[in-house]
C-alpha cells in the first residue's frame, strides 16, 4: 500500500500533473469563495472538459477541485457572513464576529490551518483505512442514521441564548424541511400545488438568504456602526491559538472522517455536528457565536475531513458519500471505469494517484491560501455601498444556478428579510439550519427503520450503534436539564 | 427578400387570426428552415446522473448532424416535472427539447407531474436499460431460494429502491402484482443507499439496472437473480427472466427526447431522423457499450414510443391504485 502511494506520488509530481493540480486548486478557490458556486456546480461544469483527458489526470483535477472548494467557502463566510459553500455555514457563526472585532486575519488563519489539518487527517484515513472504513459504513442503516440525527438535534439545548428561541428555531427548520413531496409515500406536503415547492426548500436559498442577504440589509440600513477593516494579514501558524484549538482540531477531524464515510450525509452535516459537539464539550459555551476560535476550527476541520471521508465508500464500494461524490461517480462511469468493490483492485494505479493528489492539495491550500486571501481582501477596500450590491448579485446568481430556478431566488430574498427581522430579536439562526439539515434525515430514517421492523420501536435499542447513540443523546438531554438546576440549588443553598 | 418578409408576416398574422389551422401551412416552411436558432436541451434530472450524461453525450453529436448550437439546462425540481412543463409551454417550433427518463411516466401515474402525455410528443427513445431484481448471493444464491423464502415468510421480505414514484417502485409493484408475493418496499433517497443496505444485509434486495452493479457482481457482493426481459440476456445467460416465469414484465428504465405536442409533424420527423443518425453512429454505440446500456435495443421511433408510454401509464396507474 505504501509502495502504491509512493508510485502514485511519482505520477502526481510529473510537471503536467502538478500544473493540473495547481490550476484545479485555484479554480476551486475561486468557485468556493463565490457564494452559491459550490463544488457540485464546478465539477459538473468541468466534467465535459475532462472527457478528452487521460483518466488519471481527469480525476486528479475533479477531486482536487472538490477538495479545495470545501476549503475556500470559509473566506466569504468569515469576511462577509456569506458562506461560499453550504459546508461553510457553521464557520460564519464565529468567523464573522471575529471579523467585526477586527480579527479577520486571525480568523482566516485558524480556518486555513484547520481545513488543511482536517483534510490531511481525512486523506490519511482514506489512504490507510479505505477498505476497513467501508465495512463500517455498511453497518450504518436507518436506525443508526436516525439516532445520529437525534444526537445532533439535542444540541439545541446547549446552544446558548434563550432556550425557547432555540426550540422555536429548530422546529421552524423541521417545518421548512417537511415541505415538498414526501420521500416515502410521494404525498405532496405544503406545496400549495406549486411545482417549485415539490422538491422542497433547498438548503442554499435558506442559508444564503438568512445569512448573507440579511447581513447586507443590516449593514446597508446602517443599524450597526461598522469599523472599516484594516489590512488583513493572515497568520496561519500561531502557537498559542494552536495550543488552544488542538483538542478541538483532533476531535473534529475524527468526527468529520466518520460522518463523511456514511453514505448520504456529507460535509455540511459533519461541520454542523462537530460544531455542536465542540459547543457541548466546551468549558465556555457562552463564548460561541461571539468569535470563539474553536467555533471556526471545529466546522473547518470537520468539513474538510468529511469531504475526504466521503470518498471512502466511493472508492471502496462505488457508493457516493455525498452530492459531489455522486457526480464524480458519474464521471467514472463516463470514462468507462467501473466503480464498485473491485475498483481498488482493477484501477489501483489511478486511485493511488488520486490519493496522492489529494494529499498534495492540502499542502497547496496551506501554501496558496495566503496570497489568494490577500488578493481577495483587496475587495474590502471597496466601499460597502458598492460591495453590498455585488454580494447580493453573487447570491442571486449562485442561488439561481443550483436548480436554474427563479423561484429559489425569490425564496432566498424572502429568507433574507426573515433573517434580518429575526436577528433584531437576537434569534439564534443556527437552530433553524440545524432543524433544516437534520430534519429530513431524522424523519425519513425513522420511517424507514419502522418499515424495516414492521412498526416495532425496539429496533432502535437492539442494534448496538443505534442504542449507544440514543443513550448518549438521552444522557446529554438529562444533563442539560439537571446542570443548570443544580447550579441554582447551590446558589440558593449558599444564600440561605 | 420582400417576399419572405411578407410570408412571415402573413403566416404570423394568420396564426393570430385563425389559430392552429394555419399552423400546418406555415409548418412546411418552418421544417425547411429548422433549426433556425440554437436548440435548448432541458434535462429532467440533476447534473451528473444517467439522463444528464445521456444528454451531454448526445449534444455534440446532434449539433453536428443538424449543424446548430445548443445549450443544456438541468431542471431537476419535482423529479423533472418542471422540465416537462416548460417544454409543453415552449414555442412549438422544435427548438426546445426535453431529455427525460421513465420517471416522466411514473411520476405522471403517481400524480406528481401535471404535464400529460397529450402535451408532449415523443421524438425518440434512445436507451432501454434492463430492470433486474438484485440480492446478496450469500443470502439468496438464486431466484428459487428467494421465492421460497418470500413465500414462507409473508410480509417479512423488504425490497429497496429509489423514491416512491420511480421506475424501481413500478418494477416492484408489477412484480408483486404478477407473483402474488407478500413483500414490502422501502424507498431511499438515492441508489447508493439502497445498495449499501443490500450489502449490509439490512434489506433483502432491490430493483435496479444491471449496468450499475457490474462491479458488485464481479466481487460477489450483489447478484441479479431475475431479469425483466423476454429472453435471457446474451451476456448473462444464467439469469432467469420474468417472461419464462410466466410474468409479462419487460419494462426497465428508458431514456428519450420529447417536444411540445403542438410541434408540426415535419419538424418532429426531422428531429427523429437526426436522432436516428446519432443513434446509429459508431461514437454513440461506443458510448452505450462503455456505460453498459447495450444489452438490448434502445431505439424506438416517435409513434411506437408514444404508444408504449400510453400503455405504461395505464399499467402504472392501475398498480398504484391497487396499492
Amino acid at each position: 500500500m505504501f509502495e502504491s502511494f509512493l508510485s502514485g506520488l511519482a505520477v502526481v509530481l510529473q510537471p503536467m500533473n502538478l500544473l493540473i493540480l495547481t490550476s484545479a486548486v485555484f479554480i476551486g478557490f475561486i468557485g468556493g469563495a463565490l457564494p452559491g458556486i459550490s463544488g457540485v456546480i464546478l465539477v459538473v461544469i468541468l466534467l465535459p472538459v475532462t472527457y478528452g483527458m487521460d483518466p488519471t489526470a481527469a480525476f486528479m483535477l475533479l477531486t482536487a477541485i472538490y477538495g479545495s472548494t470545501v476549503f475556500s467557502g470559509l473566506i466569504t463566510a468569515i469576511l462577509y457572513r456569506a458562506p461560499g459553500t453550504p459546508e461553510a455555514v457553521m464557520t460564519a457563526f464565529d468567523g464573522y464576529p471575529m471579523t467585526q472585532q477586527g480579527q479577520a486575519g486571525k480568523a482566516l488563519g485558524i480556518g486555513v490551518l484547520s481545513s488543511a489539518i482536517g483534510g490531511l487527517v481525512g486523506t490519511v484515513a482514506l489512504i490507510i483505512f479505505t477498505p476497513l472504513l467501508a465495512s463500517v459504513a455498511l453497518k450504518f442503516s436507518s436506525p443508526e442514521y436516525f439516532a445520529l440525527a437525534i444526537l445532533g438535534l439535542t444540541v439545541v439545548a446547549s446552544l446558548g441564548g434563550r432556550l425557547i428561541f432555540g426550540l422555536i428555531g429548530a422546529t421552524l427548520g423541521l417545518l421548512i424541511a417537511s415541505v415538498g413531496i414526501d420521500p416515502l409515500t410521494g404525498t405532496s406536503r405544503y406545496t400549495f400545488g406549486s411545482l417549485h415547492l415539490a422538491e422542497g426548500v433547498g438548503l442554499i436559498p435558506v442559508i444564503v438568504g438568512l445569512f448573507a442577504v440579511s447581513e447586507v440589509m443590516k449593514r446597508t440600513l446602517g443599524q450597526e456602526t461598522h469599523q472599516p477593516l484594516k489590512k488583513v494579514s493572515v497568520k496561519i501558524f500561531d502557537m498559542p491559538i494552536l495550543r488552544r484549538i488542538g483538542i478541538t482540531l483532533s476531535r473534529s477531524s475524527l468526527l468529520g472522517v466518520i460522518i463523511g464515510i456514511l453514505p448520504g450525509i456529507g460535509a455540511s452535516t459533519a461541520a454542523m455536528v462537530s460544531y455542536s459537539e465542540t459547543v457541548r464539550w466546551s468549558k465556555h459555551p457562552e463564548q460561541f457565536g461571539k468569535g470563539a476560535p474553536e467555533g471556526i476550527a471545529a466546522p473547518e476541520a470537520a468539513n474538510n475531513a468529511a469531504a475526504m471521508g466521503a470518498l471512502v465508500p466511493l472508492f471502496a464500494l462505488g457508493i457516493p458519500g455525498s452530492g459531489t461524490t455522486a457526480i464524480i461517480l458519474g464521471a467514472f462511469i463516463m470514462h468507462g471505469l467501473q466503480p464498485g468493490p473491485m475498483f481498488m483492485m482493477t484501477s489501483s494505479d489511478l486511485i493511488y494517484a488520486v490519493f496522492a493528489g489529494l494529499f498534495i492539495v492540502n499542502f497547496m491550500i496551506l501554501l496558496f491560501s495566503k496570497p489568494f486571501i490577500a488578493l481577495f481582501t483587496r475587495l474590502l477596500n471597496i466601499p460597502y455601498s458598492a460591495l453590498g450590491p455585488i454580494i447580493v448579485m453573487c447570491c442571486i446568481v449562485g442561488t439561481y444556478s443550483v436548480r436554474n430556478s427563479m423561484f429559489d431566488v425569490w425564496l432566498m430574498l424572502g429568507f433574507g428579510v426573515l433573517g434580518f427581522l429575526l436577528e433584531k430579536i437576537r434569534f439564534p439562526l443556527v437552530s433553524i439550519i440545524l432543524g433544516l439539515v437534520l430534519g429530513p434525515i431524522a424523519e425519513s430514517e425513522l420511517r424507514r427503520s419502522l418499515a424495516m421492523s414492521q412498526g416495532d420501536l425496539s429496533i432502535f435499542f437492539t442494534r448496538p450503534i443505534s442504542a449507544t447513540l440514543i443513550a448518549i443523546s438521552c444522557l446529554l438531554l438529562i444533563a442539560a436539564i439537571i446542570v443548570p438546576l443544580r447550579k441554582r440549588w447551590r446558589i440558593k443553598a449558599a444564600t440561605t | 427578400m420582400f417576399k419572405k418578409h411578407f410570408l412571415v408576416a402573413a403566416s404570423s398574422l394568420g396564426l393570430t387570426l385563425m389559430g392552429s389551422t394555419t399552423a400546418a401551412i406555415a409548418s412546411s416552411d418552418a421544417a425547411a428552415d429548422f433549426p433556425s436558432k440554437p436548440l435548448q436541451f432541458l434535462v429532467a434530472a440533476g447534473a451528473g446522473g444517467g439522463t444528464d450524461n445521456f444528454t451531454r453525450t448526445v449534444k455534440p453529436m446532434l449539433e453536428e448532424v443538424l449543424g446548430v448550437q445548443s445549450t443544456v439546462i438541468n431542471l431537476p425540481s419535482a423529479s423533472g416535472a418542471l422540465a416537462h412543463q416548460r417544454t409543453a409551454n415552449s414555442e412549438p417550433d422544435g427548438h426546445t427539447l426535453d431529455f427525460a427518463s421513465s420517471t416522466l411516466v411514473t411520476s405522471l401515474a403517481a400524480g406528481q407531474n401535471p404535464t400529460g402525455l397529450d402535451e408532449l410528443t415523443p421524438v425518440a427513445r434512445m436507451q432501454s436499460d434492463v430492470m433486474t431484481l438484485i440480492v446478496d448471493p450469500d443470502k439468496y444464491p438464486d431466484f428459487e431460494s428467494f421465492m421460497a423464502h418470500a413465500e414462507e415468510n409473508p410480509g417479512e421480505v423488504i425490497i429497496g429502491g429509489t423514491h416512491a414514484a420511480s421506475p424501481d417502485r413500478m418494477a416492484f409493484l408489477s412484480f408483486r402484482d404478477a407473483s402474488g408475493l407478500d413483500i414490502n418496499f422501502i424507498p431511499y433517497d438515492e441508489e447508493g443507499s439502497v445498495s449499501a443496505n443490500v450489502m449490509g444485509g439490512n434489506i433483502d434486495g432491490m430493483f435496479g439496472e444491471i449496468s450499475s452493479i457490474l462491479s458488485y457482481m464481479e466481487s460477489g457482493d450483489m447478484m441479479p437473480i431475475l431479469v425483466f426481459a423476454e429472453e435471457r440476456l446474451g451476456n448473462f445467460p444464467d439469469i432467469p427472466t420474468t417472461v419464462e416465469n410466466g410474468w409479462n414484465l419487460t419494462d426497465g428504465n428508458e431514456r428519450g427526447v420529447f417536444v411540445n405536442a403542438e410541434t408540426p409533424d415535419e419538424i418532429v420527423a426531422k428531429l427523429e431522423s437526426a436522432f436516428k443518425e446519432v443513434y446509429d453512429s459508431d461514437a454513440y454505440q461506443e458510448y452505450e457499450e462503455r456505460v453498459n446500456l447495450h444489452y438490448r435495443e434502445g431505439w424506438l421511433g416517435s409513434d411506437a414510443y408514444g404508444q408504449k408510454l400510453e400503455e405504461n401509464l395505464e399499467l402504472y396507474k392501475r398498480l398504484l391504485e391497487q396499492n
